[in-house]
């Protein structure tokens, strides 16, 4: 457990050195641990693969008096239950009528219909926020559907497609460009700029996929 | 209100940002140049964090509707009141029917217009910041253009008199190529070599920059570790890419990345950086993060120090 600097303003809390999943867990954690303690000054938590990055107001703490509160409360939640507290479970109903869906199915050697239904078998969890607002990496997807990203990337991907790529899926939370394999869309509100939280899911978080014929 | 005459290819409401939302993905955005704005709201009497018009890549108009408290700053323009030419970071009074026009950017890529009272924009997230690549914040979600009508703020109850100036020993010092920055989370990953490069040797920003981040120009940097897990990062982070060519995040930056970031630049000289165009030379000097703190409460106590002043004289 260090702590580093990342500028003035934030602290990265280093866990470990390997990207695994208990380590993300262990991020998810201690995440949970630093938002329970409501520490004065801490604006923002960013948990990730190998550790906690905290934002605060280094006007009113320094840096080495913020590092030293936020190393206390991450070594106590090294004896923390493994889940974390805040965790929650989703579920979105996924219509699974994606462009890539039959390019996906036949580069893995399966029907569309194997592919929807591995796809909405498993409970995924929400490793972490990023890349656009509102966008979660949900992992982990079955070995089977594991593909690269498409070659050729498109320029618009309307907001509520869900894709896949590498080992993880996730649900287009805004009409940007992507890479990821469309297989299918959602009507859930992933993110609105007018909630606060406005993301839907958070690190730590739960997803599973219902299938709407 | 005032009324966008003429919009020069960039213009956006912005504020200081959004400093809570970094967890649902959304990145802290608000002014390239944070403190221009925040001391033209401290000249004008307005909260520092009023959100105000961010200005570049030309000129255009403005038209006031109402009498009005306005100043401009950050890139120097050349800018004139109802005809009359018109200084930076000086209280300037506009009457109902004038119009400012910023006939072109002199030098520096933001310009700041703040307005008593502010813009009047709805907040999202505790902030009026536009965040383009998503569509929402400032007005609409989008660039300002050309005809469209911005809604002021309450006027403040005493704004200092027309003509008061901040002190230029109280600004940034735009014309140095001086950046300070501190070592970043990665900074063992790279070799001695790669960090002599960074603070030895000179860089550009080149045109390749905008408000996601500002890709420099010079030596690559070298020994780069290729992509790590992601993790946070924060405005000012330099990151270095596979091809060694540092990146600067700026205002607008995912909240997470991979690639490693050696260094990141001191927030107090995050604006000397934003207003840094393309070929200007720069020179990173390495500090250590209690001299970056020492500096960041210095430049808030600048602010401090300009509205104190401002509201003495009014």
């Amino acid at each position: 457990l260090k702590a580093v600097a990342l500028g003035d303003s934030a602290i990265t809390i280093v866990l470990g050195t390997e990207r695994t999943a208990d380590l993300l867990n262990r991020a998810h954690v201690t995440a949970a641990a630093l938002i329970a303690e409501r520490l004065v000054g801490v604006q923002d938590i960013v948990p990730a693969y190998l550790g906690v990055s905290v934002f605060y107001d280094a006007l009113h703490t320094p840096y080495g008096e913020m590092a030293a509160k936020l190393l206390a409360v991450c070594e106590r939640a090294t004896t923390s239950p493994p889940v974390p507290e805040n965790a929650r479970e989703h579920e979105i109903r996924v219509i699974y009528d994606g462009a890539d869906l039959a390019q996906v199915a036949e580069s893995c050697g399966l029907s569309p219909e194997e592919v929807v239904a591995r796809h909405s078998a498993r409970r995924y969890s929400v490793d972490l926020l990023g890349f656009v607002p509102g966008w979660a990496y949900l992992s982990e997807l079955d070995a089977s559907l594991q593909l690269p990203r498409r070659s050729q990337p498109r320029p618009r991907v309307p907001a509520g497609s869900v894709a896949i790529a590498g080992a993880q899926t996730g649900v287009y939370p805004l009409d940007t460009p992507g890479g990821w394999h469309i297989i299918g869309h959602t009507e859930k509100v992933m993110f609105d700029a007018s909630h606060d939280p406005p993301a839907l899911l958070r690190a730590g978080d739960f997803v599973r996929f219902v299938h709407v014929p | 209100m005032i009324a966008i005459t003429l919009a020069p290819p960039y213009l956006t409401v912005q504020d200081t940002g959004r400093p809570h939302s970094r967890s649902s993905g959304v990145p802290r955005g608000g002014a390239m140049d944070a403190f221009a704005l925040q001391a033209l709201n401290a000249i004008i009497g307005n909260p520092l964090d009023s959100a105000g018009l961010e200005w570049a890549l030309g000129g255009g108009g403005v038209r006031f509707q109402r009498d009005c408290f306005f100043a401009i700053g950050g890139a120097r323009a050349r800018a004139t009141l109802a005809g009359r030419t018109i200084a930076s970071f000086r209280t300037t009074r506009a009457r109902a029917g004038d119009e400012l026009t910023v006939e072109h950017i002199t030098s520096g890529r933001f310009l700041y217009i703040a307005l008593s009272g502010g813009i009047d924009v709805p907040q999202l997230l505790g902030s009026r910041s536009t965040y383009l690549p998503g569509h929402f914040g400032g007005f609409n979600g989008r660039l300002v253009a050309r005809n469209d009508s911005l809604p002021l703020g309450t006027y403040p109850d005493s704004p200092p008199p027309e003509g008061f100036a901040c002190s230029p020993e109280l600004l940034p010092r735009y014309e140095s190529a001086a950046v300070r920055i501190t070592r970043g989370p990665h900074a063992d990953l790279f070799s001695e070599q790669a960090w002599h490069t960074l603070t030895e040797t000179e860089f550009s920003v080149s045109t390749a920059s905008d408000r996601t981040g500002y890709k420099l120009k010079g030596e690559a940097v070298s020994g780069a570790a290729g992509t790590l897990p992601s993790d946070a990062s924060c405005q000012g982070a330099i990151q270095i890419p596979g091809d060694g060519t540092p990146i600067v995040l700026m205002a607008d930056a995912p909240t997470v990345g991979g690639y490693p970031k050696i260094a990141v630049v001191a927030e107090a000289d995050l604006p000397i950086l934003a207003q840094r165009s393309p070929g200007e030379p720069l020179r990173f000097q390495l500090v250590t993060i209690e001299q970056s703190q020492r500096a960041l409460k210095r430049r808030a106590s600048d602010l401090y120090t300009i509205g104190a002043t401002g509201a003495a004289s009014a």
